[in-house]
């Protein structure tokens, strides 16, 4: 019989470190605590966990910087992508890293469809109710958030 | 030689269809399992190698592996899974279901390829030119 | 986009000068596969690109970067895939009909973190002509740390991914948070210990198979000729040497010869040979 507790901040960011190491070559960085990380145009990948633990894992950013992810993913400049383009990889990192987090937690657990959407600026900075973190890449911060409960 | 990319990601199916590419494949490509049986029923030459994506829309991964396995005229093409689904309860499942081999997200394109020699399917390659 | 043939050849040329390896056309992947992220980590639009930009300003610390990337001592499970197929084709068949003890012993004579000898294993495994047999393996390296996980069995998700079939993983390995734990079992069937193949061997009886693969290349000649003399030492006389695919005992010590064994070879002692081994 395995408990499974809800993904931990060094889990979450355990899986982040491998995506972005595996799938970008490139590696992130805590988001320096001075640093003003407010989005102004963000882009928000979030997938669901069900099961022994419900909830979701959420990833936001700058839609410049979601561009930037899927250029180094594909290989390819930013400028070449269609925003579908953008929004698909995106969708496609929080769809590993949910996996990820959910491999290493055990138990029953079923991983949901990436959903990802524009996000207006104050969604993503509550992290301080949500156990959320925030890293850094390219200059951009990535807000990660584990929501508890259904949507 | 033909291979099948079924993955709900295009990104996804960008990535490993250009490995693929480079040694030597021609890829085709479907979102969603129902998507990949239509592929494969209007196929006059039948893929070698199918890559396998497990959580999509419409028809899962799974599913698709079973509805291969049941049609003796497909048995000639090999199924590896490509996801991030990691436990292994899942890999035996799919293993069970009729996949051949299974290559977890995320991978390093080497992982993909060595996938490929295990399966005797990494064609070689010839000069490519400068 | 592939690699191109000016690409592939300006690599070869290096790596082979810098480290006497030699990667054998049909290797392009290999190249690609390693150079991509170091080209991106430039900025180059591809790796012709990036292997352009190097051949142009030839600085040291870049080509140093290429060569370790293509020579690092690489954790591949079931490396190179052929010489496990010789093994469990034609190498522990045949011993099995010469040893009445049902007992084979064999030592991985740099380890690493523990793929090849737990690989050995698996392939006996699978082997039915020993199936009820005992195998003695040993396992060394020169580092301690290496060792240490090596010993520990735990392997990282991407590790399990690099060449590890998925019907070994889910037999031989249980998942373990983030990392892959192999079985206690076939872990407790090695001793691994702390060796320097430059030095004398200490006591440790005879071997039926010895793996010192991509080890060699790292010695002068003059050390290369007395570590496989040493060895042929510790060698039963009947047993079997696999070496790396770019080293080879010709020239070094004649006292071996190569045998083939399916799609790869292997090094025994020459029968004239065998009985001056003291």
């Amino acid at each position: 019989m395995t408990t499974v507790v809800a993904p931990d901040e060094g889990l979450v960011r355990a899986a982040v470190d491998l995506v972005w190491s595996t799938m970008l070559f490139a590696t992130v960085e805590p988001w320096p605590s001075g640093l003003d990380a407010a989005l102004a145009d963000g882009v928000r990948a979030t997938i669901e966990l069900q099961g022994d633990w419900n909830g979701r894992l959420a990833l936001t950013c700058p839609a410049g910087l979601a561009g930037e992810i899927a250029g180094a993913m594909i290989g390819t400049a930013a400028a070449d992508l269609s925003a579908e383009d953008v929004h698909d990889a995106l969708g496609e990192v929080v769809n590993v890293v949910g996996g990820t987090v959910k491999g290493a937690l055990g138990g029953e657990l079923a991983l949901g469809l990436p959903d990802v959407r524009p996000c207006a600026a104050d969604e993503a900075t509550d992290e301080a109710t949500d156990g959320g973190f925030v890293l850094g890449w390219n200059g951009a911060p990535i807000h990660v958030q584990v929501l508890a409960g259904r949507p | 030689m033909r291979a099948l990319i079924v993955d709900d990601s295009r990104v996804m199916r960008r990535i490993v269809g250009k490995l693929l590419e480079e040694v030597g494949y021609d890829v085709v490509e479907a979102g969603d399992g129902a998507e990949a049986v239509a592929v494969l029923e209007g196929s006059a030459e039948l893929p070698v190698l199918a890559c396998v994506d497990w959580n999509m829309p419409v028809m899962d991964g799974l599913t698709f592996v079973g509805e291969v396995r049941r049609r003796p005229e497909w048995r000639s093409v090999t199924l590896m899974m490509v996801t991030t689904e990691s436990e292994q309860e899942q890999i035996v499942r799919a293993l069970a279901a009729g996949a051949h081999e299974y290559l977890i997200k995320p991978f390093t394109g080497e992982a993909l390829l060595e996938k490929l020699d295990l399966l005797g399917l990494l064609p070689a390659r010839t000069g490519s030119g400068a | 986009m592939s690699i191109s043939t000016t690409s592939f050849t300006f690599v070869r040329e290096l790596v082979r000068a810098e480290s006497a390896i030699v990667l054998e056309p049909g290797k392009e992947y290999l190249v690609e596969a390693r150079l991509v992220p170091l080209a991106r980590r430039g900025g180059h639009a591809g790796v012709d690109a990036y292997v352009a930009d190097l051949a142009a300003r030839r600085n040291p610390a870049d080509l140093k970067l290429v060569v370790e990337a293509l020579t690092t001592n690489e954790t591949s499970w079931f490396r190179d895939g052929d010489p496990f197929t010789a093994l469990r084709e034609s190498v522990f068949p045949a011993l099995a009909r010469n040893r009445p003890s049902r007992t084979i012993r064999v030592w991985a004579a740099a380890c690493s973190s523990g793929q090849e000898p737990y690989s050995i294993l698996m392939t006996a495994q699978d082997t039915p002509e020993l199936a009820g047999w005992k195998i003695d393996m040993l396992a060394t390296d020169l580092s301690q740390e290496m060792l240490d996980r090596a010993r520990a069995g735990q392997y990282s998700q991407l590790e399990v991914n690099r060449g590890l079939p998925a019907t070994t993983l889910v037999r031989h390995f249980r998942r373990d948070g983030l990392n892959w734990k192999i079985d206690p079992a076939l872990a407790a069937q090695v001793q691994f210990r702390q060796l320097n193949l430059v030095r004398p061997f200490p006591p440790m009886g005879r071997f039926d198979v010895v793996f010192l693969r991509n080890v060699l290349i790292y010695f002068d000649l003059a050390t290369k000729r007395d570590i496989l003399h040493r060895v042929r030492q510790v060698m039963a006389p009947d047993g079997h040497l696999f070496l790396g695919a770019a080293e080879m005992t010709m020239g070094v010590d004649d006292a071996w010869e190569r045998v083939p064994a399916g799609r790869s070879s292997v090094y025994r002692i020459r029968e004239e040979q065998r009985t001056c081994v003291p």
